[in-house]
């Protein structure tokens, strides 16, 4: 009897579950204006979810891509678009970009193929860029295809410092700062698919964004102490497009680690992530002395602003292993809602 | 979804079933009448039960598990990593077959679990860790788990324990051969040589381990799905693919020369030197969607460790002293297919680590009932870190990374004292140096004492103060490292009961139980930064409690037929109790990642004439994957249980003694994941031929 007993206990323990079961149905209205959220999750270990929010409900779904599409979204969900009404979702080390509808949340194509991804820029429905870290390529697809088309190479440029990465379009001309142990940014003719020009400015500028006035923003952090690809104040800078000079420079103190600059709806009012929390309009001559926003113990990792409200939206990473939180704040700073979401929220994606 | 509790008494109850059921026999035998052994081929001596006086001074209130020879020696393919999985309570915590993996003791992290071979610290100096599935068990002779507190008398920084391993002379007399060969699925191919000759003075051996496989196992990628399109691009099925382990392959190869002179006059000396070349690729996630063919993803090491020993022996006294070096090379390349058939460099790192070791010890008795100790090691590193090659704003070449030096010095000193044979009392008093810094004294307390001669229950309990170095990748790494990082440190209060009872040649039953209790504060993770690196930083308080269980039985079942079962199980609740991080912070007062609360280990084996069966289970509860043990879909991996079953036939002709053995891993075809996105085998199967040649 006790040896069936253990023999029993030894048997019947022998399961494990790895099934995500069925996939969920969800369906948000076309109309309905709302929020996705990329949630990173940890390098190595494919927990990126995607969040969706909706600002009038104040409702968040979690894991949506999990969810209506029984299996995982990946590893390191770097950032998101819509465009024609499909959402684009890159997932860097999982060296894809899904294509989902943003009313089901469920698959609809994937490109694949691709080194390192961090952002897609539709030039046309069917021609867009996709700009990736550790590769000097800015690859060209074919969203309707899902195919790789060509590449546009990034002179001077190794795959071992490869860093290709935010794009905003003016004209025929598309605009990419390079991050990663660089300092320039590049201006590409998409007729040609050709870089043009390069502007160099101070080191590593992470973001970019387009104003009211058609003039580009991009904030540096300033490399870190002990680079040898340098260590300065990081800055500021507003720059013309169309000769491709810097016009204005704003410099914060060494140390500092700005990022994450984005323009409000208008086009008048930039803010970033400098520890608080800044705003500043497009025409200032310095930067205020008080931020927008303190940052209260909070880690915050990633800033949009809604484009119909300017109310701004801040993802706090807590501590990078556990679920982020996102604090909704009305133009003036008040605290409207917060809301839990995925590990390490970092981007985001307006649906209008 | 089950809630977490329930998932905890499901565990728990089978646990609890699976211990009793154990533990019936062992009732049941005590009045059976014995049988007489033979040390033969499948049967080893059921030894008397030692009466209390015959514990070792040495062991005062120690808390350790030893493992046995056998356990060492059983598979040719095991590394240390897969013993110690199915032989201890530790969690091993594995991020793929012939992949990194490291050992943590009751819910302490692996940089916190110090691993000495022949005395020199095996623990990376840059990481603080140490990969175990890089140590091939054929090539340790002697295994030892000290737990918490115990492992001060060890070394110094093992918050959460210690393990010492360690080679030995055979005691051969001319030329000994032995010839393994293992053939196992996935196309894996295992290889031991040892030579050895031996005399009452000599003892020379050299062993080679070759292991290789594509390790490209096949799973249903649950993770993914496979889209089938029409010719507008349609989505029109998807579907779980049944895919590969992709870029998984190893070639690893050890080779270990030892040589060792007793005078035979109370002075051994000895020689080891054991050389490793790795190569390994880095496994693909399960949620990659790349094509294997375009990258290359590997890691390769070689490393040397050679030491020299001399041990002079007198009957009350004793001293030895070791000198050692050890030099790592290790590789890393991520390369990319440019669709030219071109790979370019995505990542090249390059490290390289010289260490110099040398350690003088000594004892002395005063009578029996005092021991002295005195111990002093030196572990002088040099590392040069080559993370990554760029070229700098001038144009010119530049190079991401560090070079450092650093002295570590460790010196104990202990007094044990046993007044009366039930009584045991061991004080030891550790200092330690790294560089310039010298961490705080680190003291450790033990006491034991006997409550039943019958039964020989024994009651242990000690207290330490204990203090773990940053590593010098915690200090110096670029980007990210942080100087001003402090020491972690803890306290260890550790408490148990044990016993054994038997009869020679009959049965021998034998048991601990043993509570534990650890803070630990300053706790390092490394942590992103807003600058997109990672950085590590003193940011927890962690509580470690739980308790351990530890059973073994050897039993006569009847002429012939030999049981030997023994198991573990752990409960080890592991709770951050620091300060909220932000406003936000979920993850005060819960279990950290990765950690499980329960894990249990059996195993069996039962052995008939020439014949022998071996069943080996483990456990390991969920896994929460944050620190907030949020129930998410990403949150947890669920609990698994594995079992691993042999059967062993031993033939002796004339000219060789040989021992076939048929091995079934993974017996239920479990789907289960160690870590997030990192797949594992289902059911495999190995072969081994031993062959011993008889001169």
């Amino acid at each position: 009897m006790r040896w069936l007993l253990l023999i029993f206990s030894l048997l019947t323990v022998g399961c494990m579950e790895w099934d995500y079961g069925l996939e969920e149905d969800f369906d948000i209205s076309t109309s309905e204006r709302g929020l996705f959220i990329c949630n990173e999750g940890n390098f190595q270990y494919g927990n990126a979810t995607l969040s969706y929010y909706d600002p009038t409900t104040k409702r968040v779904e979690n894991e949506i891509f999990y969810r209506a599409n029984a299996m995982k979204l990946g590893d390191v969900a770097q950032s998101m678009i819509i465009h024609n009404g499909i959402g684009w979702v890159v997932v860097n080390n999982s060296h894809v970009v899904f294509a989902i509808d943003p009313t089901t949340f469920k698959e609809v194509g994937r490109i694949t193929g691709l080194t390192s991804p961090r952002y897609i820029h539709f030039i046309s429905d069917d021609k867009a860029y996709i700009t990736q870290i550790w590769d000097n390529r800015i690859f060209i697809v074919n969203p309707k295809r899902y195919e790789i088309t060509g590449y546009i190479e990034v002179p001077n440029m190794t795959s071992e410092q490869g860093s290709t990465e935010q794009m905003v379009q003016l004209g025929k001309y598309l605009y990419v700062n390079c991050w990663s142990y660089q300092n320039r940014l590049l201006k590409v003719d998409t007729e040609t698919d050709k870089i043009v020009a390069e502007l160099e400015v101070g080191i590593q500028p992470t973001s970019l964004a387009l104003d009211c006035n058609g003039k580009l923003w991009t904030v540096t952090d300033g490399g870190y102490e002990g680079s040898p690809y340098g260590y300065e104040a990081p800055s500021l800078y507003r720059i013309d497009p169309e000769s491709f000079t810097i016009e204005k420079q704003f410099s914060f103190k060494k140390g500092d680690a700005p990022s994450e600059v984005q323009i409000n709806g208008r086009g008048d009012t930039l803010y970033w992530i400098n520890d608080d929390i800044w705003s500043m309009s497009v025409d200032a001559d310095r930067v205020p002395v008080r931020p927008f926003l303190d940052s209260r113990g909070t880690i915050y990792y990633g800033l949009t602003v809604d484009p119909t409200t300017d109310e701004v939206y801040i993802a706090d990473a807590v501590d990078y292993t556990q679920q982020g939180k996102i604090y909704r704040y009305s133009a003036s700073g008040e605290l409207i809602d917060e809301f839990y979401v995925g590990i390490i929220p970092g981007a985001f994606c307006w649906k209008e | 979804m089950q809630s977490l509790p329930t998932y905890r008494f499901r565990g728990f109850i089978l646990l609890i079933c699976a211990l009793v059921a154990l533990a019936l026999p062992t009732v049941a035998q005590e009045g059976q009448a014995g049988y007489a052994y033979r040390d033969g081929e499948h049967f080893v001596d059921i030894e008397g039960v030692s009466i209390v006086g015959n514990r070792p001074i040495k062991e005062i209130g120690v808390q350790q598990t030893p493992i046995d020879s056998v356990a060492l020696k059983e598979n040719i393919a095991l590394s240390m990593a897969d013993v110690l999985t199915f032989r201890s309570s530790v969690f091993v915590k594995s991020y793929g077959r012939a992949t990194l993996s490291t050992v943590a003791f009751r819910g302490t992290s692996p940089s916190h679990t110090q691993v000495k071979w022949n005395g020199m610290k095996l623990n990376s100096p840059m990481l603080g860790m140490t990969d175990f599935s890089m140590i091939p068990a054929y090539f340790i002779d002697k295994a030892t788990l000290l737990h918490g507190t115990s492992s001060v008398n060890d070394t110094g920084g093992g918050l959460g324990g210690s393990v010492k391993l360690a080679t030995a002379p055979t005691e051969s007399r001319g030329f000994t051969l032995q010839y393994i060969q293992g053939i196992g699925s996935f196309r894996s191919f295992d290889e031991f040589l040892r030579l050895g000759w031996g005399n009452d003075h000599w003892q020379l051996s050299t062993r080679a381990v070759l292991s290789t496989s594509p390790n490209d196992f096949k799973y249903t990628n649950r993770d993914k799905k496979v889209n089938i399109y029409d010719d507008e691009m349609n989505i029109i099925d998807q579907y779980y693919p049944v895919e590969r382990n992709r870029s998984g392959s190893y070639r690893d190869f050890h080779i270990l020369q030892e040589a060792y002179y007793d005078t035979k006059a109370g002075d051994r000396f000895g020689i080891n030197a054991w050389y490793l070349n790795s190569n390994r690729e880095l496994a693909m996630l399960t949620v990659d969607h790349g094509d294997d063919v375009d990258f290359d993803n590997r890691q390769k090491e070689q490393t040397l460790r050679t030491v020299a020993s001399w041990e002079h022996l007198r009957s009350s006294w004793k001293m030895g002293a070791r000198a050692g070096y050890i030099h790592t090379s290790m590789a890393y390349d991520y390369k990319r297919d440019l669709g030219n058939g071109i790979m370019a460099d995505m990542t090249r790192s390059r490290n390289k680590i010289n260490t110099i070791y040398g350690e003088v010890d000594g004892e002395y008795y005063i009578g029996s009932k005092w021991l002295f100790t005195a111990n002093l090691s030196m572990h002088q590193h040099f590392v040069e870190s080559r993370d990554k090659n760029i070229i700098i704003q001038s144009g010119d070449k530049g190079i991401v990374g560090y070079r450092q030096a650093r002295v570590e010095l460790s010196g104990a000193i202990s007094a044990k004292w046993r007044p009366i044979d039930r009584f045991g009392l061991s004080v030891v008093l550790r200092e330690e140096l790294f560089g310039d810094d010298f961490t705080p004294i680190i003291p450790a307390l033990f006491v034991d004492g006997v409550l039943s001669k019958k039964g020989n229950i024994v009651a242990k309990a000690s207290v330490s103060r204990n203090y773990r170095y940053p590593t010098l990748n915690d200090l110096y790494f670029l980007p990210g490292g942080n100087p001003d990082l402090k020491s972690e440190s803890g306290w260890t209060y550790d408490a148990g009961l044990s016993f054994a009872i038997g009869r020679e040649g009959k049965y021998k039953l034998s048991g601990s139980a043993t509570w534990f209790d650890s803070h630990i504060s300053d706790w390092i993770i490394w942590l992103p930064t807003t600058k997109g690196f990672f950085s590590p930083r003193n940011i927890k308080d962690v509580h470690a409690y739980g308790v351990e269980l530890n059973a073994s039985l050897d039993v006569a079942l009847a002429k012939e037929w030999q049981l030997t079962l023994d198991g573990n199980f752990s409960w080890t609740p592991s709770i951050n109790e620091g300060e909220k991080l932000s406003p936000a912070d979920q993850s005060v007062g819960k279990q950290l990642p990765y950690v499980p609360e329960f894990t249990s280990t059996i195993n069996g084996r039962l052995a008939w004439r020439k014949w022998s069966f071996e069943y080996k289970w483990c456990y390991y509860s969920e896994r929460f994957t944050m620190s907030s043990n949020d129930f998410m879909l990403t949150g947890k991996l669920p609990e698994y249980f594995m079992s691993n079953i042999s059967l062993e036939r031993r033939f002796a002709p004339r000219w060789a003694d040989l021992v076939a053995k048929f091995t079934v891993n993974n017996l239920f075809d479990e789907e289960y994941l160690s870590v997030l996105s990192r797949p594992m085998p289902g059911i495999n199967f190995q072969f081994q031929l031993s062959i011993t040649p008889k001169w």
